[in-house]
């Protein structure tokens, strides 16, 4: 008010008039640049070792504060399973465990995906759960919008979260974000054929956690090639030991329970730590970014003619690459009632008996216990070392 | 496709299973092979041997309703020279189906490799698209070289039929619905409050379930036995339901569910209670059923999960002690009854 009266004094009588000079029109611009970030809290599920991408999306893409969620506890679960009905899959579980800490921890906005299958009706499902349980939030559900796709999203985000994002920023940034989450898998697929061989124990995981921590800073593209370079360096300067034909073994399955530790029970760092050299071509790269499924539906024609769901002609590609290549075995991983790895199982039972590879099939759910899976992965372990044993000589 | 029939082996004979969506696409489906000029050999109704078989050829965590179709697979694969089983894919996000039966033609090839059972098969993208439907079922026509007039003219039957089908059901429904409403109205004059409409119950159970005497009959011989009268949300009018069902969910999947959602909706103050039946472990219902309890609780909801171990004894004191409960909420046997008219603060 004071101001403007000035202003309006000044120029009245023309000699006390404000003077704009030394100020040029970009500070200006900059004086008046519209502040677009809110000041939301941001959750997004734990999932796999992704979280620096979440980060990234919700900072950079979103432009809100990103709640980071400690690592999953028993309590997690137990949340988890609690608020879910029995006979839902098991992600569903580990997700409403994750919502609930992140509630508690001060979040004010969800972030869910959508999906082919029961992934799909997630969002809705858990939003009326929590809400039932008297949780106040908001739910950015990407199951909204999907018909329209990326455009639907982007007004979804919009509506939901935030008004005032700078699209052609959040675009450029959005790419940055798949860029990040392909880093990562190309970091992980590294890392996963080198520990199990290392001579200074720890010394890859170092690195890894390294790349981990110095993803969570990044704020672009550029800044995503640099950490993995150095990743990439330090990982190449780990003396290794390897054996000219090691054990090898090919993880395929379910999208969330086949990548994510927290729900196969670390099951990389298990193989690695028996000395395997672990392959996973599911990943978000492989699903999403590069994903052409009806060509990779190409090389699997003799087994199947349809799409069968949503990773399930990756699992069998997959699963026939590895075999090609003679891997000694593959561990499909899925939780329990996964419809579509459940019938990818007939099919994979035809590849195994024409490639002569031995298939681990393991259902995770919320009881499965960490001592059986070790039992189970050693028994495997030891037929496939006895037969590559018997092989070579 | 792995067994695709060959050049040498024409089909004359095509087998449809009894068993998943034969339940909600059978009349059209017949009527199509059937008017392309050939021979269409339904499997029969689900025993327990054909349940027996179809469990020993399937994965242990497979659902029910697809061990069923499993074993009419089995028990059909003998006498035909090639199988019809249809792939559905979701391509319609508010109208898809579990990926059951979308990987369906696939899983049988696999299942059934040894024996080589023939598999014929079409890319169903999008069951909502009239247009792409039909060119589906005329390529599938044209792969058994059926001249391209004579399978327009029978997609043409074919689809009239279904929609006929469909008709007659929805109307035996809607005719159910009015006739339990006027009995209601008589009865509530009845001046001394004796006369009590029997319960008139939803039936909210996917169609293969509802529809097949092995799976379902336990339950609904139940319920008739204690005098309940049964509409089964999956035959009230289908492009209503499905309408309607987006004010029940806007992100539903699966169109099934939806035409099930929209019943339930629209019959939720005609019926006085609503019977839930999913095989166990179904995907969709594993959320729908949750969805559906928390959206309609006004309504007395019975969920009945079947396996293939079940018994009748144990349904039977379910669906029995149900009705009672039903019953004594008709008599106004409970606080929340005194607000129905006439049964007002007489207790």
């Amino acid at each position: 008010m004071l101001k403007k009266f000035r202003i309006k004094a000044g120029s009245a009588d023309g000699a006390d008039a404000p003077s704009f000079k030394g100020t040029s029109a970009k500070d200006l611009r900059k004086r008046f640049r519209k502040d677009r970030h809110k000041d939301k809290k941001v959750a997004v599920f734990r999932y796999a070792y992704y979280a620096p991408a979440f980060k990234f999306f919700v900072e950079q893409v979103l432009d809100c504060d990103y709640l980071a969620l400690p690592p999953a506890t028993k309590r997690t679960m137990e949340l988890g399973i609690q608020s879910s009905t029995d006979d839902v899959c098991t992600p569903f579980k580990h997700m409403m465990g994750d919502w609930i800490e992140a509630l508690e921890r001060g979040a004010n906005v969800l972030v869910q995906v959508g999906g082919p299958c029961r992934l799909g009706f997630y969002g809705e499902m858990q939003e009326e759960i929590l809400r039932d349980m008297g949780y106040d939030f908001t739910m950015l559900n990407f199951s909204h919008g999907i018909e329209q796709g990326y455009v639907g999203w982007a007004k979804e985000v919009m509506k939901m979260v935030n008004p005032d994002i700078n699209v052609p920023h959040g675009v450029k940034q959005l790419l940055a974000c798949g860029h990040m989450m392909t880093k990562l898998d190309q970091a992980r697929d590294l890392y996963m054929t080198c520990a199990g061989f290392e001579t200074k124990p720890g010394a890859c995981k170092r690195a890894w956690e390294g790349l981990l921590d110095a993803l969570e800073g990044c704020t672009s593209a550029k800044e995503v090639d640099a950490a993995y370079s150095a990743f990439a360096a330090q990982m190449r300067a780990v003396p290794l030991d390897k054996p000219a034909r090691p054990i090898r073994i090919g993880i395929i399955g379910e999208m969330y329970t086949a990548i994510d530790m927290e729900s196969n029970l670390d099951l990389d760092e298990k193989l690695m730590g028996m000395g395997v050299e672990v392959h996973r071509m599911l990943n978000f790269t492989n699903r999403y970014t590069h994903y052409n499924e009806p060509n990779l539906r190409r090389g699997i024609s003799e087994y199947v003619t349809y799409d069968m769901g949503p990773t399930t002609t990756l699992t069998l590609a997959a699963a026939k690459e590895y075999a090609e290549r003679g891997f000694d075995g593959l561990i499909h991983a899925k939780c329990t009632g996964c419809t579509p790895e459940i019938d990818a199982m007939p099919v994979l039972r035809s590849l195994s008996k024409d490639f002569k590879i031995p298939i681990l099939y393991l259902t995770y759910d919320t009881e499965t216990s960490d001592t059986g899976l070790m039992t189970r992965l050693e028994a495997f372990y030891d037929m496939l070392a006895m037969k590559k044993e018997a092989q070579l000589r | 496709m792995l067994n695709a029939p060959d050049a040498a082996h024409p089909v004359r004979t095509v087998g449809i299973p009894r068993a998943l969506l034969f339940h909600k696409y059978g009349t059209l489906w017949r009527t199509f092979f059937e008017e392309v000029g050939l021979t269409v050999v339904v499997s029969g109704d689900t025993t327990r041997a054909v349940v027996e078989a179809g469990d020993a050829l399937s994965i242990d965590e497979a659902c029910l309703a697809s061990k069923v179709f499993m074993g009419h697979v089995d028990a059909l694969k003998d006498q035909v020279d090639a199988v019809f089983i249809p792939s559905f894919a979701s391509v319609n996000h508010r109208a898809g189906f579990c990926t059951k039966f979308q990987s369906l033609p696939d899983l049988v090839s696999n299942t059934f490799r040894a024996e080589g059972v023939a598999v014929i098969s079409l890319d169903l993208e999008d069951a909502t698209d009239a247009k792409k439907m039909k060119a589906a079922y005329l390529d599938l026509a044209s792969r058994l070289k059926v001249p391209g007039a004579q399978a327009k003219k029978a997609y043409k039957a074919a689809v009239a039929a279904q929609a006929a089908e469909d008709a007659k059901r929805a109307k035996r429904a809607a005719e159910t619905v009015a006739l339990m409403a006027k009995y209601r109205k008589v009865a509530s004059t009845d001046p001394h409050q004796k006369e009590l409409a029997p319960p008139l119950i939803l039936l909210v159970a996917h169609p293969y379930l509802a529809h097949d005497r092995y799976v379902c009959g336990d339950i609904t011989d139940a319920l008739e036995a204690a005098g309940a009268v049964i509409v089964c949300a999956d035959e009230v009018d289908h492009a209503k339901s499905f309408k309607r069902s987006f004010a029940f969910s806007e992100t539903l999947p699966w169109l099934v569910n939806r035409e099930l959602a929209g019943a339930a909706l629209e019959l939720k103050d005609a019926v006085d209670g609503i019977v839930m039946v999913s095989a166990f472990p179904c995907g969709p219902d594993s959320l729908f059923t949750d969805a559906l309890m928390r959206r309609l609780k006004e309504l007395p909801i019975l969920n009945l999960v079947i396996d293939a171990q079940s018994g009748s004894a144990g349904v039977q004191t379910r669906v029995e002690s149900f009705i009672d409960i039903l019953r004594f909420k008709q008599e106004g046997g409970y606080l929340d009854a005194q607000e129905i008219p006439h049964q007002g603060g007489q207790r």
